[in-house]
C-alpha cells in the first residue's frame, strides 16, 4: 500500500477559492506549481467543480486527483482543495475558518455584494489563514483579529460614507464610459 | 444583444461588481498617484485592491510594468495606514517573483519587522522573506533567529513558517535554526507548536536518530494541537515503515483513537490500516472508531471513514464484514461520493445473505 501514507509536512493545502453564483471567480489562490500552472487550467477546474457542487450542499468531492471541501451561502461558494490523501477534517477546519473569518469580517452579511466592498480585508483574510500551502492559522477569530485592523480608529459613520461616495463615483465614471 | 444582458445581469445583482470592467493599463496608470505626496490612504488603499484583484483574475503582468509598479509602491511605506501598509506587504509578495530589483524593500520590512506594532510584524516577515534570495539570507538570519522565539505567536508562526519556504532558497535554514524551533515548541499557542515541529523535523529528517529521539520525546507528553498530533503520527508512521523494532510508536498511534479531536483520532485510524506493521488488533480497533464515523451527521467524516474502509476492505476483507449494516446506510447518502465508495466496498466484503436487504 505504497504512497497511502502521508508525508510529515506543513504543506497540506492545495488550493482556496470563492466563486460566486456563476461560477466565476472572486479571488482563488494556488499554492502548488504542480497543479493547475496556468491560471486556464484553474478557471477550467473551478468552472468543473462549481458545476459539480453548485446544486448539492453535501460539503465535499472528489475531482481532478483532489479533495475539494466546501461551502456555500447566497450567492457565494467557498472551496479549501488538497491532495486527495490528505486527512479531510484538517481540510474542512481550514474552509470552516475561511467561511467564519469571512462572515464575521462582513458582519455576517456574508453574499458577494458584501465580499466586493471588502475585499482588501477578506484577501488579508485569506494571507492570514493560508501562507505557501501551510495553514497559517485555523481559529477564525484570531484571523479576524489580526486582519480587523483597529476599525475604531476611523468614525463608522464617516467609513460608510467613503465608501457610498467611492462607489457612487465608480458608477457614475463606468456610466459615462458605456 | 450581449452587452445589453449583461447590463441587466448586472442591475439584478445590485449595482454589479465594480471591480468587473477593470483595464490592466487604466489601473497601472491609476498606481502614479502613489507617487503624490501626502499619501492618500483610502485612494491608495482602493488601487491597491484593484491591482491584487488584476492579479487574482489572472491579468498577467509584464516585466517592466510590474516594476514600475513596485516602485510607485514603495513610496506608501511613508504613510502609517495600518490596511494600506498590509496590502503593500500582499502586493510585495504577489509581484516579487516578476518585477526586478525587489530588494530594495528590504530595509523597509526590516524596519517593520523590529518594530513595535505587532500587526506589523508578522505579516513584514513573511513579506521580507519572499524576497530574500542566497545572498541575503546571512543578513536577516539575526532578526529570524529573534522572531521565532518571539511572546507574539502570530510573530513567531510567522518567522517559522517563513524558514520553512527558505529551505527551497538554502537547505540548511531549517537547521540552523534548529535551536528556536526547539524552544518555541514548548509554546502554548497551537498553531506554533504545530509550525515549530514542522521546523524541527525539516531539520533533521535526513538523520533517522535524530528523529528517533525527537519522537520519543514528544509520544510521552502528547502534544495539545491536534496539528501537531496528525504530524506527529505522520512522522511516527515513517519511523514505523522503516523499521522492525518499535512496539511502544505502535502503541502510541492506537493510544491516539482515543484522543479527544476527531481530526487526530481519524488520522490514528488512517495510520494504522495503512501500516503493514500493524496487526489484527490494531486493525480492529482502528475499523471500530471508523464504523462510528460512518454514522457521523457530518458528510466530511462519513466521507473520510468510508474512503478509508475503501481501502481496508481491498487487504483485510473479512475485518470489513462487520461494518457491512453502517455501510448499506449509507448506499443512499446524498453526497454521491458518499455513496459510490460504500457501494464498492461492500461489493469486496459482502456475502450472499446480504443482497436481499
Amino acid at each position: 500500500m505504497d504512497g497511502q501514507l502521508l508525508e510529515p509536512t506543513l504543506y497540506t493545502v492545495k488550493g482556496m477559492a470563492i466563486l460566486d453564483n456563476d461560477g466565476n471567480r472572486i479571488l482563488a489562490k494556488y499554492y502548488d506549481k504542480n497543479i493547475f500552472p496556468t491560471s486556464k487550467e484553474q478557471k477550467a477546474f473551478e468552472k468543473n467543480l462549481f458545476n459539480k457542487t453548485h446544486r448539492s450542499n453535501t460539503e465535499i468531492i472528489m475531482l481532478d486527483g483532489l479533495t475539494c471541501v466546501y461551502r456555500s451561502n447566497v450567492d457565494l461558494y467557498f472551496y479549501v482543495m488538497g491532495s486527495s490523501h490528505e486527512n479531510e477534517l484538517i481540510l474542512m477546519s481550514v474552509l470552516n475558518c475561511l467561511y467564519d473569518s469571512v462572515s464575521q469580517i462582513l458582519r455576517r452579511n456574508v453574499e458577494k455584494r458584501a465580499v466586493l466592498d471588502s475585499l482588501d480585508i477578506v484577501m488579508l483574510a485569506m494571507d492570514e489563514i493560508c501562507d505557501g500551502g501551510i495553514i497559517l492559522d485555523a481559529d477564525a477569530a484570531s484571523v479576524v483579529q489580526r486582519v480587523a485592523l483597529r476599525t475604531d480608529d476611523i468614525p463608522l459613520g464617516e467609513q460608510t460614507v467613503a465608501q457610498v461616495f467611492q462607489s457612487a463615483k465608480e458608477q457614475l465614471k463606468w456610466s459615462l464610459l458605456k | 444583444m450581449n452587452a445589453f444582458k449583461r447590463d441587466k445581469k448586472e442591475e439584478e445583482d445590485g449595482g454589479g461588481n465594480p471591480f468587473q470592467n477593470l483595464e490592466k493599463t487604466t489601473v497601472l496608470q491609476e498606481a502614479r498617484t502613489f507617487n503624490d505626496t501626502p499619501v492618500h490612504p483610502r485612494k491608495c488603499s482602493h488601487i491597491l485592491t484593484k491591482i491584487l484583484y488584476l492579479i487574482n483574475q489572472g491579468e498577467v503582468l509584464g516585466m517592466t510594468e510590474a516594476t514600475e509598479t513596485f516602485f510607485a509602491m514603495t513610496k506608501l511605506f511613508q504613510s502609517r495606514d495600518v490596511v494600506l501598509r498590509r496590502l503593500v506587504y500582499l502586493a510585495i509578495k504577489e509581484l516579487s517573483s516578476i518585477a526586478e530589483d525587489v530588494i530594495i524593500v528590504t530595509s523597509s520590512l526590516t524596519k517593520d519587522m523590529t518594530g513595535k506594532e505587532d500587526l506589523y510584524r508578522a505579516a513584514a516577515i513573511r513579506a521580507l522573506c519572499t524576497i530574500t534570495d542566497g545572498a541575503m539570507l546571512a543578513a536577516i538570519e539575526r532578526y529570524m533567529k529573534q522572531a521565532i522565539v518571539d511572546k507574539s505567536p502570530a510573530v513567531s508562526s510567522a518567522a517559522l513558517v517563513s524558514s520553512l519556504h527558505l529551505s527551497s532558497v538554502s537547505a540548511d535554514v531549517a537547521r540552523r535554526w534548529a535551536n528556536e524551533a526547539q524552544e518555541a515548541l514548548n509554546s502554548d499557542n497551537v498553531m506554533v507548536q504545530y509550525h515549530a515541529l514542522g521546523v524541527l523535523y525539516q531539520a533533521r529528517k535526513q538523520d533517522k536518530h535524530a528523529v528517533i529521539k525527537l519522537v520519543a520525546k514528544l509520544i510521552r507528553y502528547n502534544p495539545k494541537s491536534p496539528y501537531a498530533g496528525c504530524l506527529l503520527i505522520r512522522m511516527v508512521c515513517k519511523l514505523l515503515e522503516n523499521s522492525n523494532e518499535g512496539g511502544e510508536l505502535l502503541d502510541f498511534i492506537e493510544c491516539c483513537l482515543r484522543h479527544k479531536s476527531e481530526m487526530v483520532v481519524y488520522e490514528a485510524a488512517h495510520a494504522l490500516v495503512n501500516l503493514n506493521r500493524s496487526g489484527t488488533r490494531e486493525i480492529a480497533a482502528a475499523i471500530s472508531v471508523l464504523q462510528l464515523f460512518c454514522g457521523s451527521p457530518k458528510p466530511a467524516l462519513r466521507f473520510a471513514a468510508v474512503r478509508t474502509l475503501n481501502k481496508v476492505a481491498m487487504t483485510h476483507p473479512a475485518a470489513v464484514t462487520g461494518c457491512n449494516l453502517d455501510l448499506e446506510n449509507l448506499i443512499t447518502d446524498p453526497n454521491r461520493s458518499i455513496a459510490t465508495l460504500a457501494i464498492t466496498t461492500l461489493l469486496k466484503t459482502g456475502a450472499e445473505s446480504s443482497v436481499d436487504r
